[in-house]
């Protein structure tokens, strides 16, 4: 090897693109099996507005697509009846028997029309409406046993206008604790200035990590959603819908609020709220948006096991206008039907890279012998045997294959490091690329050296068969 | 470890089907630690003759029988090269025989010490890096040892091919026209370097040149003809009409 040791380099560097490639592709049908196949979501149900599926599970967990439409608040307070608002009598048909957790979100804005505003409650961190910690088996998991947790700041409190901000948005955006931001409810496009609403959040804490699109996420209490004004209109039509009657004939852009002095006891008046600017509370105007006209995007479920997610489903799915998804089911689906034959042809093209790889090995060692005949003879005459002669060039296409293997190891995982990087900056959702499935690689490296070795017994049996004498003369 | 060639017979095969008879040797024997010059002209089977002896080449007849005494003629020590299979003469070539090569015929990726341990490499014995170092040291290139050989002049290159001839402590040293690529003055160097390595290790010594000058230095010269005969000569160089056989 190191009479050639160009050569050597070359050939190993082809081992490791070949191998590099073979691993970053394996890795990344693992992790977008992991990703979109995934199961291991901390709750098992979300229901919301009858529709596409696939539709409702990218746009709350993945915070991809739009919002399949709203459903009524009160689908969310007949899940939990401990929680019922006071006053708020008891549906007949509350799903409290099934329900363990459950947590509505509201969606419709964007900070800078690129990063999802999502109303959510305290609860959805670990918090009551006083800001207290709640027993942590009361806080939903967004993976098993992981909950949200702040780690810089506090949490909202659910009648201000305060915002809880995944941990990449103050790298993104610059919207770090202390500051302030409005919400986007339209980009900006040709023609057309950004529809930004009036009202102005500050952040008072920052998510910890969690590698998944959370941490791309704005969060601010569910209560602050329903002061928009255009809001309030649009919540107001749809219950009017809802009732089978006739939405009031506005233009909910006639309803927009305007900035305005407050009053002689420092109280701003708008169409859904009254602002107290003493101790900057909110206070919803409960006889224009009572809670019956509320409207909420998503729910996501904690059951209580066994078989109560399908009850659940069963029950909802009946219903005409409301529905519950396991997302593990959907994304099982999504997966089997467009990304698992997709598995099988990246294992294809892992083979191919993998043959051609070794075909490499082979080329090289092959063109090496025959520039070595003379050197062989040498050996030869030194007394090394045929045998010697052939184990060492296999030895060598082994070695060329261990070493571009793991350097091919360490690319590929490097190549999912920027992939998992980019997912990250761009979706929230990170890949693993640094989880190594010690087996599997282990035993995908003894393959490609063992393929080696083969493809190296091509060039060894022609050193097998160099005559001595013949190379030995001088020419 | 006396050598006896018995009714050795070589021949090839030309380009248009016809045989070429380039060995017919009734008898020659080299007694131990005897240095022995072997001349001819080119094409007289000289290099032939080597590669048979070493067991690089199989002949079509005839024995190569090391360790021969002339005294104990029917003694098992000897070991007959044509009856080994070719993994056998390769052993016993790595571990009995070195040689020295026309050109130095060293691994240009190898330092002169490096080149020196290659050739202990295929004896299943354990590197002597001393011993290498010593010989290269009697070559007088203990200043070279980390050098590779394109950065050694010719005379150097080939001092290195002789300290690695004698790296396994061989019993009989074969030297093909060791000194034809040199200016007379290395030529006479590397010459007298064989010659004393060969007394120090006890090797034997059979040296192949078309030099008669370099041949001569020798105390035995044997002429091999182009029609496979070998005729002696004197220390002297004189020739002799005396068959090989008669010159035990």
């Amino acid at each position: 090897m190191r009479q050639r040791a160009l050569s050597t380099w070359l050939t190993t560097l082809s081992v490791m693109l070949g191998v590099g490639l073979a691993v970053a592709i394996m890795i990344l049908g693992r992790e977008s099996q992991s990703l979109f196949g995934q199961n291991d979501y901390g709750f098992d149900a979300i229901i919301g507005k009858k529709g596409s599926k696939m539709q409702l599970v990218l746009n709350t967990i993945y915070h991809m697509d739009v919002s399949p439409g709203n459903i009524p608040y009160d689908q969310y307070t007949r899940l939990l009846d401990p929680h019922l608002p006071k006053g708020v009598p008891m549906p007949a048909d509350n799903y409290f028997k099934y329900v363990k957790i459950a947590e509505p979100t509201v969606v419709g804005d964007t900070l800078n029309g690129l990063y999802r505003i999502v109303g959510v409650k305290t609860s959805f961190f670990g918090f009551d409406e006083h800001g207290d910690p709640l027993k942590p088996e009361d806080v939903l998991d967004y993976r098993p046993g992981q909950t949200l947790e702040i780690a810089d700041g506090r949490v909202f409190a659910l009648n201000k206008f305060e915002a809880v901000v995944g941990s990449d948005i103050p790298r993104l955006t610059g919207n770090g604790i202390g500051t302030s931001f409005q919400a986007t409810h339209t980009p900006a496009s040709p023609g057309h200035p950004a529809d930004i609403h009036m009202q102005h959040w500050t952040v008072v804490g920052v998510l910890a990590p969690t590698h998944t699109a959370i941490d791309r996420v704005v969060y601010i209490p569910l209560l602050s959603f329903y002061t928009i004004a255009e809001h309030g209109a649009g919540l107001i039509a749809q219950a009017k819908l809802r009732q089978g009657e006739a939405p009031p004939d506005v233009d909910p852009d006639s309803d927009a609020d305007q900035p305005h002095p407050p009053d002689a006891k420092g109280i701003e008046h708008f169409s859904n709220y009254n602002f107290d600017t003493n101790d900057q509370t909110i206070h919803l105007n409960l006889e224009r948006l009572p809670p019956e006209v509320w409207a909420i995007s998503a729910i996501l479920v904690q059951s209580r096991g066994g078989d109560t997610e399908q009850a659940l489903e069963y029950d909802l799915n009946n219903s005409t206008d409301v529905m519950a998804v396991n997302p593990a089911s959907v994304m099982r689906e999504f997966f089997n039907t467009f990304l698992s034959p997709m598995q099988w042809l990246l294992l294809l093209i892992c083979s191919l890279v993998t043959i051609v790889a070794a075909v490499g090995i082979l080329v090289s060692i092959y063109n090496s012998v025959s520039a070595r005949l003379k050197e062989i003879a040498i050996i030869r005459a030194l007394g090394a045997t045929r045998t010697t002669v052939l184990t060492l060039i296999c030895i060598e296409a082994g070695l060329v294959a261990l070493f571009g293997s793991i350097l091919g190891l360490i690319a590929g995982h490097g190549v999912n490091a920027l992939g998992a990087w980019y997912m990250s900056r761009n979706y929230g959702e990170a890949l693993g690329y640094d989880y190594i499935e010690f087996l599997f690689e282990a035993a995908y490296i003894v393959a490609v050296i063992v393929l080696a070795v083969f493809a190296g017994l091509v060039p060894a049996m022609k050193a097998y068969r160099t005559p001595v004498a013949t190379n030995l003369v001088v020419t | 470890m006396g050598l006896l060639i018995h009714k050795l017979k070589k021949t090839f095969v030309a380009p248009d089907g016809s045989s070429v008879p380039v060995i017919d040797l009734p008898e020659l024997y080299l007694a131990d630690g005897q240095q022995v010059a072997l001349i001819g002209t080119s094409g007289s089977g000289k290099t032939t003759l080597l590669h048979m002896i070493a067991g690089i080449l199989a002949p079509d007849s005839g024995n190569v029988v090391f360790g021969y005494d002339p005294n104990k003629p029917d003694s098992n020590e000897p070991v007959d090269l044509t009856t080994l299979s070719e993994a056998q003469r390769d052993v016993f070539r790595g571990r009995n025989i070195g040689y020295i090569f026309q050109t130095h015929h060293l691994l240009p990726g190898f330092t002169a010490l490096e080149n020196v341990l290659l050739g202990m490499s295929f004896t299943g014995r354990a590197h002597d890096r001393g011993w290498a170092q010593h010989l290269l040291a009697e070559v007088g290139l203990s200043d070279r040892l980390n050098y590779k050989p394109q950065k050694l002049s010719v005379g150097q290159q080939q001092r290195v091919a002789v300290a690695r001839a004698l790296a396994n402590r061989p019993k009989l040293v074969l030297a093909d026209e060791p000194t034809g690529a040199l200016d007379a003055s290395n030529a006479q160097q590397v010459l007298d370097l064989i010659r004393k390595l060969c007394t120090e290790v006890g090797s034997s010594l059979l040296l192949v040149s078309h030099d008669l000058n370099i041949a001569r230095q020798l105390p035995r010269v044997l002429t091999l003809t182009e029609i496979n005969q070998t005729n002696a000569h004197g220390a002297e160089g004189k020739a002799s009409a005396a068959a090989v056989g008669s010159l035990r």
